[in-house]
């Protein structure tokens, strides 16, 4: 059945080729110019990461809750709530790395506090997390924009914006050949790596793994099913809240209003193209990454953006297709 | 032969089909006359099932040859087989419990895109009427009790003018009398020239209703006699074949001296519907017996399961295992406490199916020291562990690593049943432990049930097969809309008057 995925991939190319070429451009020139806008220069590859950081984080966020058998669409309100008080409690708290993790901290607890009703809703009403999550994010995005326009704005800012964190609260990088590498994104890599450990090898994680595979076994099995999906809930909003945190500290080092292009609803697409392999959530977001900063440099050249959500929907398309022909093979 | 009438309803003539290296059906032959009931029966894996989904277009044969009312036929599905009048009713009904009981009869062939209910109401109670069945025909399928389920099926095959109708196991989860029905009905369907193929494993099915009987096993044609000519002993040793294990019935002491090991005392359970589906049982479980729970399907047995299990609450009464109060404890520490599990249904509460082997051995025993160190899974153990459940009854696998989805049912379900008796404890809760094992299989597994008695371990067992409890069980309880009696004598016909007494 090779033949077939050969197919799939080819009529993906053939049909993002036409639409360059509806675009008026040549797929070949397109290709390069959206390679060379995320990987070409230095500051390119710089940019990519940074891109990569957010993505990886909410991911990890998404991954985590699916393993319970959750679907946390929330993620996003969940990184903005993450954000702004990561943000105003390193105004308000003590500069250096103290103030660092209590704006960390600050910024996980907020994300999961958000996640809260929907993980209440979830265990013991058994309401859908789609629904109420979905909802909780449009609270988020008129809740932050009310904070950041109103009583959180910066005096002397002329939009809504937070005032500036002190440069001692940035969380620092390491220099590889010109190319700036943020801990903040090294810790995601750190987080992918606990993660994988806490769900291979604990047996929390094993029992949270049953919880999502199967929740009658799991209550066969003496695992208290609504514990798991409330810790679930709290700690995917937990992450995403993290990774607003970082996203503030690492690179922003304030809050805006429409702070997020998205980043949440992208990492629902990294989670998917993860799906039960922890590890692979680092090629998904980068893949994300790479093509959303390449997909700035074509729109530039005059191929419009939304031309990248095409290819990153194909990948998905592609990767759907082989693993569910695989596990209806495998039965 | 054109133009004349076949004196057989149809033919399967050297069929063969392989399953990557499993060669599931080997050459075999089957005819079966018009008006007659034909027991196809085997062990698990004997190939009953496959060869009949062959007729029934759900599997294409790799060669062999077809032919209905005498006439070749090519089947490439079941779309072809229903219009070639052959139905099939498989071991799992495809009910729809949201739809009404009309729509499920009319589903998959409604006469026509405007559908005109009272002509259809009407079509489906004059079938109903000459079967003798009743139903009301507006009512969510979801009331349907196993037996009505089942009717309702049969109904689905005339609703679509099937003459030749196939039965997979259409007893298995029926009460006696409800059988019998089954079967009175059957016996009016082939007198009107509708031709029945009954697929089963239970030899009195066979003996008491059928003309001919073919056996399988291992994939081969065995034998095609004529009932009458048979006595139920020939016909279980043509199922077996030489390799007949000794189903040792050990002689039983009848005064059972252990101590306590499950005690409940006047429970009563609330039900999904917010009706009693448990009222006041009490019961004492020692070491070192069997004791089995008898009843029709749904007279509380489930609910009770899942309070012993701790996954249902009480309303009123209590439940000791051993001397330690249980019936305020979680499913968790009652499993610490020595409480082992084999639950009814494999694919939704036994396995995860998508997981491998050495994922699956631990699964209800995650917490017990033997698996878990300080939190962490420690993986080693875990795999001879899983060799040693694998080993225990001879499943058929690759390595500890491939999927539970990769065996076959039965061989899941002795992954389930070694699970939960090599793992020690104190008390064994069964649900249907032997659902889909041969007869081979099932007398392995009391056999261990008799050992694990002998170490001092205590067996609760609920089932639905009568000659199964009556065979393993030291003391038999009858459970009839949710209340349980000790039966006091132990025969066939004293369960059943208890099973349906008002």
């Amino acid at each position: 059945m090779k033949w077939r995925l050969v197919a799939l991939i080819a009529g993906c190319l053939v049909v993002l080729a036409i639409a360059v070429a509806v675009a008026g451009k040549s797929p070949a020139e397109a290709l390069s110019t959206l390679l060379k806008g995320s990987f070409g220069t230095t500051m390119a590859r710089t940019g990519t990461l940074q891109e990569m950081t957010p993505l990886l984080f909410a991911g990890i966020g998404v991954f985590l809750a699916l393993r319970a058998g959750l679907f946390n669409i929330g993620i996003e309100g969940q990184f903005l709530l993450g954000a702004m008080t990561a943000t105003y409690a390193g105004l308000r708290g003590p500069g250096g790395p103290f103030g660092i993790l209590l704006a960390i901290l600050a910024g996980a607890a907020a994300g999961a506090l958000w996640a809260l009703p929907a993980a209440l809703i979830k265990a013991y009403r058994n309401g859908h997390e789609v629904i109420t999550t979905i909802m909780l994010n449009n609270v988020a995005a008129a809740f932050t924009t009310w904070v950041v326009a109103g009583p959180g704005k910066a005096v002397e800012a002329g939009s809504p914006t937070s005032a500036n964190l002190s440069p001692s609260l940035a969380i620092g990088h390491i220099d590889l050949g010109g190319v700036s590498v943020s801990y903040g994104l090294l810790g995601g890599f750190v987080l992918v790596g606990l993660v994988w450990w806490w769900l291979g090898r604990r047996v929390s994680g094993y029992e949270f793994r049953v919880t999502g595979a199967n929740a009658r076994a799991a209550r066969a099995a003496g695992i208290d099913v609504s514990r798991n999906y409330l810790q679930a809930m709290l700690l995917s909003g937990a992450i995403g809240g993290l990774g607003g945190a970082i996203q503030v500290l690492a690179y922003e080092h304030r809050f805006y209003d429409s702070f997020s292009p998205g980043y949440g609803f992208d990492s629902l697409g990294v989670a998917l193209l993860a799906g039960a392999q922890a590890w692979i959530l680092i090629p998904a977001a980068g893949l994300f990454a790479v093509l959303a900063k390449g997909g700035t440099a074509l729109d530039i050249f005059g191929v419009p953006k939304g031309i990248t959500i095409m290819v990153l929907g194909m990948v998905i398309l592609v990767v759907a297709a082989v693993r569910y022909r695989r596990e209806a093979t495998s039965e | 032969m054109a133009g004349e009438k076949s004196e057989f309803a149809f033919s399967l003539r050297h069929i063969s089909k392989r399953f990557g290296p499993v060669l599931a059906l080997d050459d075999i032959s089957l005819t079966v006359r018009r008006g007659s009931i034909h027991a196809v029966v085997g062990e698990n894996g004997a190939g009953k099932t496959t060869l009949m989904r062959v007729l029934y277009g759900a599997i294409s044969p790799d060669s062999g040859q077809i032919e209905i009312d005498g006439r070749a036929e090519r089947i490439p599905n079941s779309a072809v087989a229903i219009s070639k009048g052959v139905g099939m009713v498989s071991q799992h009904y495809a009910v729809i419990p949201e739809l009404t009981n009309l729509q499920n009869l009319m589903l998959g062939s409604e006469p026509s895109r405007w559908v005109n209910p009272p002509a259809l109401k009407s079509r489906a109670e004059s079938l109903a009427t000459k079967m003798s069945f009743q139903f009301d025909w507006d009512s969510p399928s979801s009331e349907l009790s196993p037996a009505g389920a089942q009717k309702l099926e049969i109904l689905k095959l005339l609703w679509r003018n099937s003459r030749i109708l196939i039965l997979d196991e259409p007893t298995a989860m029926l009460s006696p009398a409800d059988g019998d029905a089954l079967f009175a009905s059957l016996i009016t369907l082939v007198a009107g020239g509708a031709t029945v193929v009954l697929v089963t494993h239970r030899i009195p099915e066979v003996m008491q209703f059928c003309e001919r009987v073919t056996v399988l096993r291992g994939g081969k044609w065995i034998a095609e006699k004529t009932v009458n000519d048979l006595n139920p002993t020939q016909l279980a040793s043509l199922i077996v074949g030489d390799g007949l294990p000794t189903v040792e019935v050990t002689t039983r002491s009848t005064e059972i001296q252990g101590v306590p090991a499950l005690t409940a005392t006047n429970v009563s359970i609330q039900g999904d519907r917010g009706n009693l589906a448990v009222e006041g049982a009490s019961f004492e479980l020692r070491a070192g017996e069997v004791v089995g729970i008898a009843g029709v399907d749904g007279s509380g047995q489930r609910e009770l399961f899942q309070a012993l299990l701790g996954v249902r609450v009480l309303k009123t009464g209590s439940i000791s295992l051993g001397d330690t109060r249980a019936e305020a404890l979680t499913s968790a520490r009652r499993i610490a406490s020595g409480l082992r599990i084999i639950p009814e249904d494999r694919h939704e509460e036994g396995v995860v199916n998508e997981w491998s082997l050495e994922e699956n051995s631990i699964l209800g025993l995650q917490r017990l020291p033997d698996f878990s160190l300080r939190g962490a899974i420690d993986l080693k153990s875990r795999r001879g562990w899983t060799e040693r459940v694998a080993d225990r009854f001879a499943t058929k696998r690759g390595s500890t690593k491939q999927s539970m989805a990769s065996l076959s049912g039965g061989n899941q379900q002795r992954f389930v049943v070694a699970r939960a008796l090599e793992s020690g404890g104190t008390v064994l809760l069964a649900f249907q432990p032997t659902r889909g094992l041969d007869l081979a299989a099932s007398a392995r597994i009391f056999e261990a049930f008799r050992l694990a008695t002998q170490e001092g371990r205590a067996v609760l067992l609920v089932s639905f097969d009568l000659d199964e409890l009556l065979l393993h069980c030291d003391r038999i309880l009858v459970m009839n809309r949710g209340r349980l009696t000790l039966a006091t004598t132990k025969t066939r016909e004293a369960l059943g008057d208890l099973m349906v007494a008002a």
